[in-house]
């Protein structure tokens, strides 16, 4: 019974559909994915509360806001706030050791990435393979503040490093890894790195898994050997993979968070630790100054949409296809 | 069939929503009925530990105001806390803002408590007395918001010092008079060179510092205020005469300071992961017995004083030290500041129990209250013998040897940042209202102290200090105390400031000595680019507005 009424619907629907353009909505077309819609409706509602309401908060940037005066009753100022905030050296210098470990995080975690999962994807042992690949992105669960001190304690003065590197002769005295501003990035990456490889390498994993096996079997009838399979087929085949995420991963280059930041600085390195979101803790909200947090956190969403959209245009333009 | 698909899938997503709206009801102020007792929620800026309010004194007080506490405090030094509290307009009944009290204030968050004083606050009124003006806000607004806290009357029986050093090097030497820096690195070369490591075959440090955290103000920063024979005014140097203040990183005097620190790197003397160290490493380092020479306060290594105490390595211990730069200058470390009183708790206007709020905190300023959270419980932590409280064996041994002593018995946890009477208060009988007479002091020395300070022929180490009578005392208090209006940069300059010295001075420190005159000359560059001088201009004219409304101008 339901199902002959489907049917008549479908047909119903199919007719106007020849004589009107396609995107054009209806009522049937609504009636007719009203499921969906329903379905939908939640996390369009979760999506205007949590996210495109308090983009009315985005108003305080062009305030001296002052809480007990509220939206309405504190001072408008224009762009003072952003005028004040392109005028502070400390910003800039935030904002280069931001990009600065953005970058790196994002060339050396996809690459590492990549890499590992190619190196998962070769091995014959299926056993061995997945207990590599659980090890391997249980670092991800783990919190920062332990990573850090896990990193601290390994490059201390007397910590891991020192001792191999010690008694392998390749020092002469223990190098304090971490009093060195400009090891910094370095570090920062390779904390990055290692807690986050495994994790990272999931999506690319599954992406090979969904290669065609008859084409490594054609290509082994050639005489193809892995090197060759691994370059002329896998990568190509995930490459769409990797652009995607290319795109997701830029638009949060400026978004790196302070965390790692914070807990693997020190007063000698605060010059490179320095980060954009810390800034606007420490000088914002931290200081009572909302409208200037708020100034800065605008600031960051222009650079992120930027940057994506740059991408993918060039993404778009070099054949790679984009995401927009 | 469609239908229930239907509803399935809403009661699903639903189900995610209401998860992500569950936003519960604070459920902190509930109870109040018959004989359960009433719970206030207070934020503390300055706790650094869980307290679940459940040691015995807490129980105690609990029992005679029908108050229970739910305390809450900013974790890891986080600066963000108050701020936050302001922005969501969330406040916890009591609150010890420290600094933030302004912007409190500003935000209508406090209540004014003149009225609430006058009307049922005798313990307070009789606490405060003469004292009540350096209570207030400001001249516009010379309202009371907050009962200030450090004690009323004070005695100065204990001091960190400028540097400390352990007592094994003084007994070693045959308890040398160590008056300046060139005696102190002295001291540290030659038992260094004596002594290269520890009885277990640990390598000895000569100087450790705690220089990668907030700490670095407190091991680095203001041991070059106390060499230079300045008193503590933070980040700040008042100059007593004509209220003149200056950023403290200016002066001469630190510069000679962080010259010598610069040179004790330099010849090893100086523990290379000083400014890298955690807290928790620094600790254990202290604990090993290890590290000869410091420079910190007292109250930062308690813990791991109690640490070495009960492994009985009491000649690790150090003792505290009246070091400056040279003779010519002195060492303002037992000072007697007066009652500066400009923190402390404020009530708070969301408050649904502002007067028992008051009530408390009331009772706390009385003579039961303060005997309670200084001795403990009658019967546990001390008797009365002849009249007079005695701390029983049993937790002097506690307070000694457990490094969470304060928590886990209630005694301290409950003074500061509360209305206190002071250390040099006396009870109805006569009697000391705290623990840290003479007496009590010389009780909990160590052998190794006692050996120590026979040899000094003195009988505490504040009397290897100068006294506090020849100190005098500042008339206007402490100027990080000063609570700095939010209209004004000179909380944006000192914050931009604190950051850039903590930064630079660090780098010169660890530089080779010759590169250090250019890194500091480049930093006071740095300060007077940063507008340093208009910040100096607004805390001189906060010293003179301070003095006006102490009425001491």
């Amino acid at each position: 019974m339901e199902s002959l009424k489907a049917v008549e619907a479908a047909k119903e629907v199919k007719q106007p559909k020849l004589k009107k353009a396609k995107t054009k909505i209806t009522w049937k077309k609504i009636k007719d994915q009203k499921v969906l819609i329903l379905m939908s409706l939640p996390f369009v509602a979760w999506l205007m509360v949590f996210a495109y309401t308090p983009l009315f908060g985005w108003i305080i940037a062009f305030q001296d806001y002052k809480p007990q005066n509220g939206f309405f009753g504190s001072e408008w100022v224009g762009l003072k706030h952003f005028i004040d905030l392109f005028q502070q050296p400390l910003f800039y210098s935030a904002l280069k050791n931001t990009l600065g470990m953005g970058v790196l995080g994002l060339v050396f975690g996809t690459l590492t990435a990549i890499m590992f999962a190619l190196a998962l994807n070769e091995m014959r042992f299926t056993r061995f393979k997945k207990l590599t690949q659980t090890v391997s992105y249980l670092p991800h669960f783990v919190s920062w503040v332990v990573v850090a001190n896990i990193v601290t304690q390994t490059l201390s003065i007397s910590g891991i490093a020192n001792e191999v590197l010690l008694s392998l002769n390749l020092i002469e005295a223990p190098i304090n890894f971490l009093a060195n501003p400009n090891s910094f990035w370095g570090i920062v990456t390779g904390a990055d790195v290692w807690k986050e490889t495994g994790w990272n390498a999931i999506i690319y994993l599954a992406a090979m898994t969904s290669v065609d096996q008859e084409m490594y079997e054609a290509a082994e009838v050639d005489g193809a050997n892995r090197w060759q399979k691994i370059l002329n087929i896998t990568l190509p085949a995930i490459k769409p993979i990797i652009v995607v995420l290319m795109i997701m991963n830029i638009g949060n280059l400026i978004n790196i968070g302070f965390e790692k930041q914070m807990l693997l600085g020190n007063n000698i390195v605060a010059n490179k630790a320095l980060v954009i979101e810390k800034y606007a803790l420490d000088y914002g909200i931290g200081m009572f100054r909302y409208s200037f947090g708020t100034a800065i956190g605008i600031f960051k969403s222009i650079v992120s949409v930027f940057l994506i959209l740059t991408f993918n245009s060039i993404a778009k333009k070099t054949g790679q296809g984009g995401l927009l | 069939m469609k239908m229930k698909k239907i509803v399935a899938s809403f009661m699903l997503t639903g189900g995610f929503l209401l998860a992500a709206c569950g936003n519960g009801e604070n459920s902190a102020n509930e109870g109040g009925g018959e004989g359960e007792p009433l719970t206030l929620t207070f934020f503390s800026a300055d706790l650094t530990q869980d307290d679940p309010f459940s040691n015995p004194v807490a129980e105690k007080i609990t029992e005679e105001t029908g108050i229970n506490l739910e305390i809450s405090h900013p974790v890891g030094g986080d600066e963000q806390a108050v701020p936050l509290m302001i922005a969501s307009g969330d406040y916890p009944d009591m609150i010890f803002a420290k600094g933030d009290i302004n912007k409190m204030i500003d935000a209508g968050a406090l209540i004014p408590l003149d009225d609430l004083i006058e009307e049922r606050g005798d313990n307070l009124k009789m606490l405060y007395g003469d004292q009540m003006d350096r209570l207030r806000n400001s001249l516009e607004d010379p309202q009371i918001y907050h009962l200030g806290t450090g004690g009323v009357t004070n005695t100065y029986n204990a001091t960190g010092g400028t540097n400390q050093i352990a007592l094994k090097v003084l007994k070693e030497q045959g308890y040398p008079e160590i008056k300046t820096l060139e005696d102190y690195e002295k001291a540290l070369v030659d038992y260094m060179a004596e002594n290269p490591t520890t009885e277990d075959g640990q390598d000895h440090i000569g100087l450790s510092l705690l220089g990668s955290d907030w700490r670095w103000l407190i091991t680095v920063g203001n041991p070059s205020g106390f060499a230079g024979g300045m008193q503590d005014d933070g980040q700040w140097h008042v100059d007593e005469e004509t209220g003149d203040t200056v950023y403290k990183f200016q002066l001469p005097e630190t510069k000679e300071y962080f010259t010598w620190l610069n040179h004790m790197n330099d010849i090893g003397l100086l523990d290379p992961e000083s400014f890298t160290q955690t807290y928790d490493t620094y600790i254990a380092k202290l604990s090993s017995g290890r590290v000869l020479g410091l420079a910190d306060q007292d109250w930062n290594y308690m813990s791991a004083v109690a640490a070495l105490k009960q492994e009985g390595k009491d000649e690790s211990l150090w003792a505290p030290l009246p070091t400056t730069l040279g003779e010519e200058y002195v060492s303002q470390s037992t000072k007697d500041y007066g009652f500066t009183g400009t923190t402390g708790i404020s009530i708070t206007s969301s408050s649904e129990y502002q007067e028992e709020a008051f009530d408390f905190l009331d009772w706390m300023a009385s003579e039961e209250a303060q005997i309670l959270v200084n001795w403990g419980v009658e019967g546990v932590n001390y008797e009365i013998v002849d009249g007079e409280r005695v701390q029983t064996e049993e937790d002097r041994e506690n307070s000694n040897t457990n490094a969470n002593y304060n928590v886990e018995s209630g005694i301290g946890a409950y003074i500061w940042p509360f209305p206190a009477w002071g250390t040099g208060a006396v009870d109805s009988n006569g009697q000391s209202i705290t623990r840290s007479t003479r007496e009590d002091i010389v009780a909990n020395y160590t052998e190794a102290d006692k050996e120590a300070l026979e040899a000094y022929g003195v009988d505490l180490w504040v009397d290897t200090f100068p006294t506090p009578e020849e100190l005098g005392s500042p008339k206007h208090g402490k100027a990080y105390e000063y609570v700095l209006p939010s209209s004004s940069d000179v909380a944006i300059i000192q914050t931009e400031a604190d950051d850039y010295t903590t930064q630079k001075i660090t780098e010169a420190v660890l530089a080779s000595p010759e590169d250090f005159d250019t890194i500091w000359e480049e930093m006071q560059q740095g300060l007077l680019d940063m507008g340093i001088d208009k910040a100096n201009a607004e805390m001189t004219d906060l010293t003179h507005q301070r003095l006006e409304l102490w009425g001491e101008e």
